[in-house]
């Protein structure tokens, strides 16, 4: 059944979201449940300070003693980056600088976590994924087929915050998440739950040639139930407290520690770059620009002309992007015949493979009955 | 086309990466016929003289190289060795240099440099700001690997001039011929620089 | 004027890259070729990359990686580990390699760097010699990863190879890898007292200021560096780093004033 070609009349999410719904007066669902949903109880005034306080009171309380009190993880990117500033300089935390390297850092990303932890005068932590490991897990990823081949990266980073933070009794873990500029959400169809460990050991072991030895493994049950209600691990989105407006967050970061601004979004990982602005859209037309402008225009950072006029034009850059596709195929150890020989396979979705979908299912079911998750990522 | 003397030593990998990203057309060439279509060539070399010679002359592109540079008059490049190739002679090794620039290769004189070979990002002042050193006039920095320099009969021949405890020529010039005595492909921005300066000489 | 030259050291070990410490406890640092790739936008001076166990283990040198990474360098190239004969040496150099790295077979057979030196140039053979100091602390050298004497005091080694054609020395102290508190300065002055060419330390730098110290006291000077320019902090946090050309200027400025 062949859908007709559709497009929101507030944001830019369109019929390449398979599931899209539409009002009747034209606006998808994405924005009925940002206003229905989002927009109530998402306070960056008072409330939203007040709230922050009460969490950072916490956090320090928590970590009185220690040598520092919660972790933040960073990839170099704007979010990450200016939520460590805040954490040090606004609410007077006293964060690790958590990094994990997945082995596709740019040089920026890798420059501006010096620039930040050096500025902000604070300890840095790496944990290095080991690169055999990952690159035979993004392999298999590939030759399964499905959309979601940037889980193992996002997967990797998740993990091992949660792994550090268990094995060092840390109670908080800070993330950049936020509702500015990620207040729509890449639709399930595209990008699956990276946390969904039996749909990542099922690739693993269709396609993978090598075992999984320190690759570090979380799962949803893992890290939804066991940590935060066991362990009492919280993740905290600071960002959702405070306006936080992109533009001037990197303006910020660029006078005060030489921060330096990224070509393009996700050029932290030449491989999410790759993904995202290329493989996606070429391989299964979808662009997950529709989504971060969508966000944008829905929190008026940009105007829906300004989408349309951008997403007229293809993600990736045109003149570089043979020299892009060689890079990721000799880093993955195979050749650029072999690399575009996996993205005109046939296309598969994530019900392919095993997974724990259902519990996913379930789960946001029960955070939404008692108001425990804000926003639908459906 | 640029066709990149590939006879089994310099860092034509490098060279031709750096092309491939300037987005000019450049080849590896192996045989005679790959010369006789290029517009231009560069001549790399690493290693002592004798051996890059030798094997020059065992790659049975040697005429077409003569014939490419001497009567048809296409631009060449020679790099670190490939540019004292240029010379009549040399003082490291016994066989004779293509000759194509008057002047012959002599050791640095150790008591003098205290230390051989030259090595290490020094500075290389251009006797002319424009073509080969084209925005290269100030501050440019190349690397240099060598223990032997090329002493030019002609000052007319020297394009540009490095200091190692006295003044020797790091970059020569006759007609459509040109030689560096450092490494452009392993010398960052100023390096690529170059390179693509000699695609528009 | 001829600048130091300040260089990153990558040690590789089963095709990662890791850092030890006093060559012991080798630390899983990540791919080689993305690590590569960032030094190559920070425009470093040169690189030197060692196989630490090619020899240990009688293995041939990974000639794949080592073309991938010099196709990949804008600066040059050191590579070392598992080297032993002229058609290697050859073979590497071939690829693009600006130098070729030897330590136990040099010191097997100093002999060999004649040979190598006669045929692709003493410019491209590079000795290294790993350095521990016995318990009169008289700085021996060592091969196979630290595990075998040769028997030989650093100086007279560094002389024997620098006499028969290498074009450089590299003296690594054992005794200072990983630890991160200053070069083994007097270790130093005695190689540079015993040959006339290029000397390049490793081992031992835990901040800039150790590698200025180095160049204030020796001048034109190799001043390497494997767990300064990997590490980040207390918690030895992998961060590729080097100082910016702006920062590098001024150090050497200071370091290496111009006459």
């Amino acid at each position: 059944m062949t859908v007709d070609y559709r497009i929101c009349t507030n944001c830019v999410m369109d019929t390449s979201d398979s599931k899209i719904t539409f009002g009747p007066d034209g606006v998808c669902d994405h924005c009925q449940t940002f206003y229905a949903q989002v927009v109530p109880s998402w306070d960056t005034g008072e409330r939203g300070r007040a709230a922050l306080e009460r969490i950072t009171a916490e956090i320090k309380k928590q970590g009185a003693g220690r040598d520092f009190d919660c972790i933040i993880g960073v990839s170099g990117g704007i979010d990450s980056s200016y939520l460590t500033y805040i954490a040090k300089t606004k609410l007077d935390l006293r964060p690790l600088v958590f990094h994990v390297d997945a082995g596709w850092n740019s040089q920026i990303a890798v420059n501006n976590i010096e620039k930040l932890v050096d500025g902000l005068g604070l300890d840095l932590y790496t944990e290095v994924i080991d690169w055999e490991e990952m690159r035979d897990l993004q392999l298999a990823f590939f030759k399964s087929g499905v959309p979601h081949i940037d889980t193992p990266q996002d997967h990797a980073f998740f993990a091992t915050m949660y792994k550090f933070a268990e094995e060092h009794r840390v109670r908080y873990i800070l993330t950049g998440a936020n509702l500015s500029t990620e207040c729509i959400r890449n639709p399930i169809e595209w990008m699956y739950y990276q946390s969904d460990s039996v749909q990542l050991r099922d690739i693993h072991r269709r396609f993978g040639t090598r075992p999984l030895r320190s690759f570090p493994i979380t799962s949803i049950l893992r890290h939804k139930v066991y940590l935060p209600y066991i362990r009492r691990i919280r993740v905290v989105r600071p960002l959702n407290y405070v306006p936080y407006v992109k533009e001037d967050a990197m303006r910020l970061l660029q006078e005060k520690f030489g921060w330096q601004p990224y070509p393009q979004k996700h050029f932290e990982s030449r491989f999410t770059r790759f993904y995202e602005s290329y493989w996606l859209p070429k391989k299964f037309g979808y662009d997950t620009r529709r989504v971060q402008y969508s966000s944008l225009i829905l929190t008026k950072q940009m105007t829906r002309e300004e989408a349309l006029e951008k997403l007229s034009r293809p993600a990736y850059d045109e003149a570089t992007i043979a020299h892009d596709i060689e890079f990721v195929a000799t880093k993955l150890g195979i050749s650029v015949d072999e690399l575009l020989g996996y993205l005109s396979g046939p296309n598969k979705t994530y019900r392919d493979y095993r997974s724990q979908e259902s519990i996913y299912a379930f789960g946001a079911k029960v955070m939404r009955l008692v108001g425990l998750e804000v926003g639908g990522k459906r | 086309m640029i066709a990149i003397v590939h006879y089994g030593l310099g860092n034509v990998g490098a060279i031709a990466n750096i092309y491939k990203k300037l987005g000019i057309a450049a080849t590896l060439a192996t045989s005679a016929a790959e010369l006789n279509a290029a517009s231009r060539i560069i001549l790399p070399g690493v290693g002592a003289f004798d051996w890059a010679m030798g094997r020059l002359n065992d790659s049975g592109m040697r005429e077409a190289l003569e014939h490419a540079v001497q009567v048809d008059k296409k631009p060449l490049l020679g790099i670190c060795v490939g540019m004292q190739m240029l010379a009549r002679r040399s003082d490291e090794g016994k066989l004779a240099g293509l000759g194509w620039i008057e002047g012959e290769v002599k050791r640095f004189d150790v008591a003098s440099v205290t230390q051989l070979p030259h090595m290490g990002w020094n500075d290389v002042a251009p006797s002319e700001g424009n073509g080969l050193f084209s925005d290269l006039a100030s501050g440019a920095r190349f690397y240099f690997l060598h223990s032997y320099y090329f002493r030019a009969a002609s000052e007319g021949h020297v394009l540009a001039v490095t200091d190692y405890n006295g003044p020797f020529a790091s970059s020569v010039r006759a007609a459509n011929v040109y030689g560096v005595q450092f490494h452009p492909e392993k010398s960052h921005q100023w390096g690529v620089k170059l390179l693509k300066n000699f695609a528009e000489v | 004027m001829l600048r130091p030259r300040i260089i990153p050291c990558l040690l590789v070990k089963d095709g990662g890259l890791v850092k030890t410490v006093r060559f012991g406890n080798p630390k899983y640092v990540g791919d080689p070729i993305n690590a590569v790739r960032i030094f190559n936008e920070k425009e470093v001076d040169e690189l030197v990359v060692l196989d630490i166990d090619a020899s240990a283990r009688g293995r041939e040198p990974d000639y794949v990686m080592i073309r991938n990474l010099a196709a990949e360098c804008r600066m040059p190239l050191c590579y070392g580990g598992g080297v032993k004969t002229l058609e290697q040496v050859e073979r590497i150099v071939g690829m693009g390699v600006e130098k070729v790295a030897l330590s136990s077979a040099a010191v097997q057979d100093p002999e060999l760097v004649s040979r190598l030196a006669e045929v692709v140039g003493g410019q491209s053979v590079v000795v290294v010699l790993d350095v521990r100091r016995n318990k009169r602390g008289a700085a021996e050298v060592w091969t196979h990863n630290g595990t075998r004497s040769a028997g030989k005091l650093a100086a007279d080694l560094a002389k024997a190879m620098a006499d028969r054609g290498a074009g450089e020395i590299v003296v690594n102290s054992i005794d200072n890898d990983g630890v991160m508190k200053g070069y083994d300065l007097d270790l130093v002055a005695a190689i540079r007292d015993a040959v006339g060419v290029p000397v390049t330390v490793l081992g031992g730098a835990g901040s800039l200021e150790h590698v200025a110290e180095l160049i204030r006291r020796f001048g034109l000077v190799g001043a390497a560096a494997g767990s300064l320019f990997v590490f980040k902090g207390v918690y030895r946090a992998v961060l590729i780093n080097y100082p910016s050309r702006a920062d590098k200027d001024a150090l050497l400025a200071r370091a290496h004033p111009a006459p």
